[in-house]
């Protein structure tokens, strides 16, 4: 399911247009990232966790080379399921 | 910070932000999330432009070891739903981080690195104490840093012993008089001639010392003479212990190392202040006394070299703001805070006062 899709069933599901949702979408993503830059995350129920994460550096190296990397840190949005939704899965 | 946000609250943020009713927010919100999970379990794939990809993916059978028993057990294959972040939005929540680069090291410096994991230095472990912070703590320059950060520590147990040492004097003093007051009646008659002789030599007309009473002259007397040397001794070892570390000096000798293993993070004038705010700083908020000791008991050996090239800002203190705050909001590290120290000339940066006016040098790697 691409972005059009969503879009169309989610503007169906809200009565409004393709461009009225579209045009919420962004708005929904700039509260969002509001919230994450923030260092908060956004739970909800049914759905699950989605959160920044900060990952420390660490050094990889490269299997066929043996060049070792120094990976910076870095902050990860991360998505964990809920549990109600993990259960559908089996 | 670290809060979780639930509907309600989303959808309040939401109404506030796009001018749309409460309820309709929420159900916008219930209905945007409710697609997404629903359709990932029927689609597999959920493409969402500014948010990211929620896939379904099969995960294959695989072996696993019961800790417990050492059994060996499998892991029957299942699906788990997957999420990738858009690239841009990716970007956007690591900006904290974003001056950082990949950087190739060697073997050598490589397994520096690993060693100075394993082993807890005491100044990385004040950083992390401190504050339960997840911020941005380049701590990449360790590898640079690993011999003055040993040197520092053994000089810092060498002045320790040094003060127990003095302490342990102090306290065998203090026994050896109290037994001099204690067993007085037994010596008592020697030092008792002793101290007329004194009082003779000194003024006549001075003190006329009843004859009972010279026992209790005598140690009060020596007493204080005999402590104060040890005791400003003890002063004067404390003030350098406290002096040391508060006049912090930033350039750091380096070891011979031949590679710069570190990416300078590169300082850029950053103009949007409220941007600049790592994200996911959570407890910065020290107060003077955390402050204190966090500048005195930091080492020189966790700032790497920077040239100050020029002013960034100035900017006024505000309530409950430090200098690592400062060089965590305009470098994004709390651990060049002693560029600003060094910048603005301050001694005591405890003691900074509400308003204070602090200029923010630019840094440049060297």
């Amino acid at each position: 399911m691409n972005n059009k899709q969503f879009l169309t069933e989610l503007s169906g599901k809200c009565q409004m247009s393709a461009d009225q949702a579209a045009e919420k979408v962004q708005t929904l993503m700039e509260v969002l990232e509001k919230i994450w830059q923030d260092g908060d995350s956004v739970s909800l129920s049914g759905f699950g966790v989605l959160e920044v994460k900060k990952k420390n550096e660490r050094v990889s190296v490269n299997p066929t080379t043996g060049v070792r990397m120094l990976v910076p840190p870095k902050l990860v949005l991360t998505y964990k399921p809920s549990t109600i939704l993990k259960d559908k899965l089996k | 910070m670290d809060k979780k946000i639930n509907l309600s609250q989303l959808a309040d943020l939401m109404s506030q932000a796009g001018g749309m009713s409460k309820a309709a927010s929420e159900q916008f919100v219930k209905n945007f999330f409710d697609i997404i999970s629903q359709k990932v379990l029927t689609d597999g794939l959920v493409k969402v432009k500014g948010l990211g990809t929620f896939k379904l993916i099969q995960m294959e059978d695989r072996e696993s070891v019961n800790v417990n028993t050492g059994e060996r057990f499998t892991i029957e294959g299942h699906q788990k739903i997957s999420f990738t972040p858009d690239v841009e939005l990716k970007e956007r929540v690591n900006k904290p981080f974003a001056a950082f680069e990949t950087v190739e090291i060697s073997a050598e410096q490589a397994d520096k690195l690993a060693q100075m994991e394993k082993e807890p230095v005491a100044a990385e472990s004040i950083v992390q104490d401190e504050s339960q912070t997840v911020t941005a703590e380049p701590e990449k320059e360790s590898a640079n840093d690993a011999k003055p950060v040993v040197k520092e520590v053994t000089q810092r147990r060498g002045v320790r012993f040094l003060l127990k040492f003095i302490v342990w004097i102090l306290s065998i003093l203090l026994v050896l008089v109290i037994a001099l007051y204690l067993f007085w009646p037994l010596i008592g008659n020697r030092v008792l001639e002793r101290v007329e002789r004194n009082i003779q030599i000194r003024d006549k007309q001075e003190l006329v010392v009843p004859q009972g009473s010279p026992v209790n002259v005598q140690p009060a007397d020596e007493q204080p003479v005999k402590e104060q040397p040890v005791k400003e001794i003890e002063s004067a070892e404390v003030e350098q212990e406290t002096a040391e570390p508060e006049i912090p000096e930033p350039v750091v000798t380096e070891p011979a190392v031949t590679e710069p293993v570190v990416t300078q993070p590169v300082i850029k004038p950053q103009t949007e202040t409220g941007e600049t705010k790592p994200a996911v700083t959570l407890d910065v908020r020290l107060n003077s006394k955390d402050a204190a000791k966090d500048l005195t008991e930091f080492t020189e050996a966790d700032t790497v070299n920077f040239a100050m090239t020029g002013e960034l800002t100035v900017h006024t203190l505000k309530k409950g703001e430090t200098i690592t705050r400062l060089a965590l909001r305009y470098y994004g590290t709390k651990k060049l805070w002693p560029y600003i120290v060094k910048y603005n000339n301050i001694k005591d940066a405890g003691k900074l006062q509400e308003g204070a006016r602090i200029r923010i040098p630019v840094l440049k790697a060297k």
